[in-house]
């Protein structure tokens, strides 16, 4: 672990932070408040930074922010779109999963769906290397999970 | 932005046919919550009053101070990622996870011989939510086995606004120019000190913009202009503007409470209302439009320093109120933003000038007009 350690031995990290927040919309309350505030992080700093970088986006998109807190209360952060599932689901218009994923389908949706958001995935930092048939399959595994099924067509 | 386009254009024609089914899953979802709570705790330790300092409380709004839940999960360590995003998926607000290997292990009721592959995530949900559903959904969509082991608790909300509010520190943003919190004595008192307690408004000097923007005033005010700051924040422009000399300073927010801030700081600074105005601006959603009481070519210097959406449609509205002549200021933008805020402004402005710190710049030009103010 030592070793891992000095890998980075720019500046010791103190945490690492994984929050959602609306793209623009990033306040000094929660949850950005208490999550970051723990870690004594500057909370406006963060809320103007993260507003600016997310100005391109439509207003309260929910972005995936990963933070990386180190020990002398500096941080950095990435921007991810949202969550795959969160496409989905706005997709599917469903707030919520099946609770029983494999045995309960709560909707479906078609193979065009997938395809649409894995093109916007693919405009993330992670996978802008990864052809799109690996993507589509990722995706096809999420909705699985969360018990929405792909059809070929929706009728 | 392909992102933006695709949310924009996605149709949302399943909705009306799965309402049926989503109504179906809601009574299962109540029926597995109430099972014994012998697998979690929870334990509200609520902090009613506040020992901080006093000024602390009047900027305590409701959402800042928004109850919520403080969970712990001990999470196998080689699922950490995929556990996180899931959590996140189903409910969770924020995820967290120290660097540090946690020592002490009394709260882990496994044995300690998986204590070394186990991490202890700290995650915050919203008051209302379900956690032990939103952690079983979240194991089972990535293939855990068993569910992991978890301790909720109340969040202390007033913890993490103290903590906040002790990292002010007092600035040195020039010479003898010194932004000081409310607490804390300037520590040099013959310098220009300006008191703040900026609550959750934006604006404490420490900000690369607001820096560029505080320099910018001091190289433009030379006494008795007319200064508008739109997006005041804590009102930390127009005040410096005053005791740099200005006139009149008038400060104009969407956000109510960047006004209570702002009118608190003007007290703290012994400035009087006749120097300072305050104007609360409606936001987007109103549909009166953009009312201020305030008159067109007014102002001698105008600053906006909020952010590249706002600065691009308000562009007009900003220039209208400058005299010709007069000063304006544009920040809150990345210098990869700045190409299309230069391209917005510059019918308008002549003599255009950029500043950088960092990734931040600050814009300054001069409005075109018939009659140039001498000075």
């Amino acid at each position: 672990m030592a070793a891992a350690k000095e890998i980075l031995l720019r500046r010791p990290v103190a945490a690492t932070i994984r929050l959602t927040v609306p793209a623009g919309g990033a306040r000094p309350a929660p949850p950005v408040g208490p999550a970051l505030g723990q870690y004594r992080l500057n909370l406006m700093a963060f809320c103007k930074d993260f507003n600016a970088r997310t100005q391109k986006y439509k207003p309260d998109t929910p972005m995936a922010v990963t933070i990386t807190a180190f020990k002398d209360n500096s941080f950095e952060f990435t921007v991810k779109s949202p969550s795959v599932s969160w496409y989905v689901k706005k997709a599917a218009g469903v707030d919520k999963g099946s609770t029983r994923p494999g045995h309960l389908t709560v909707t479906t949706l078609s193979v065009r769906h997938v395809y649409e958001i894995a093109k916007v995935k693919q405009t993330d930092p992670f996978c802008q290397y990864m052809p799109l048939e690996s993507i589509c399959k990722s995706i096809i595994g999420t909705a699985n999970s969360m018990g929405i099924k792909i059809v070929q067509d929706l009728e | 932005m392909l992102a933006r386009n695709f949310i924009k254009h996605f149709p949302c024609k399943n909705l009306s046919r799965h309402h049926i089914l989503r109504d179906s899953v809601r009574p299962l979802i109540f029926f597995t919550s109430s099972t014994p709570q012998s697998s979690f705790s929870i334990s509200a330790s609520l902090s009613t009053s506040s020992s901080s300092s006093s000024s602390s409380s009047c900027f305590t709004d409701e959402s800042f101070a928004a109850p919520y839940l403080s969970v712990r999960i001990n999470c196998p360590k080689h699922v950490l990622d995929p556990f996180s995003d899931a959590l996140l998926c189903f409910g969770a607000s924020s995820v967290a996870v120290d660097e540090d290997i946690e020592e002490d292990n009394e709260d882990a009721a496994s044995g300690s011989s998986l204590a070394s592959k186990e991490i202890c995530i700290e995650s915050i949900f919203p008051v209302h939510e379900e956690v032990k559903m939103c952690i079983s959904q979240a194991a089972n969509s990535i293939g855990l086995k068993e569910i992991p082991k978890f301790k909720v608790e109340m969040g202390d909300e007033q913890d993490w606004i103290t903590k906040n509010q002790d990292l002010f520190q007092p600035v040195e943003i020039a010479d003898r120019l010194w932004i000081v919190p409310e607490w804390t004595s300037p520590p040099v008192p013959e310098a220009v000190n300006i008191i703040l307690n900026p609550g959750f408004a934006f604006g404490t000097g420490e900000h690369p913009t607001t820096k560029l923007c505080l320099l910018l005033l001091q190289s433009l005010i030379k006494g008795g202009e007319a200064f508008l700051d739109y997006g005041t924040g804590s009102g930390i422009l127009a005040i410096a503007a005053l005791k740099f000399g200005a006139a009149s300073s008038v400060g104009v927010d969407i956000d109510p409470l960047a006004i209570k801030s702002a009118s608190h700081n003007a007290a703290l600074n012994n400035i009087p209302l006749e120097k300072l105005e305050l104007h609360l601006a409606p936001s987007e959603n109103s549909s009166s439009g953009r009312e201020t009481p305030l008159q067109k070519e007014q102002f001698d210097v105008v600053i906006a320093n909020i952010l590249l959406n706002p600065v691009m449609e308000l562009a007009d509205h900003i220039i209208s109120f400058a005299k010709p002549g007069a000063t304006i200021g544009i920040s809150g933008i990345l210098s990869e933003q700045l190409p299309n805020v230069k391209e917005r402004y510059s019918p308008f402005l002549e003599n255009i000038s950029i500043a950088t710190i960092g990734d931040w710049v600050c814009m300054s030009g001069t409005k075109k007009g018939e009659f140039i103010d001498n000075c």
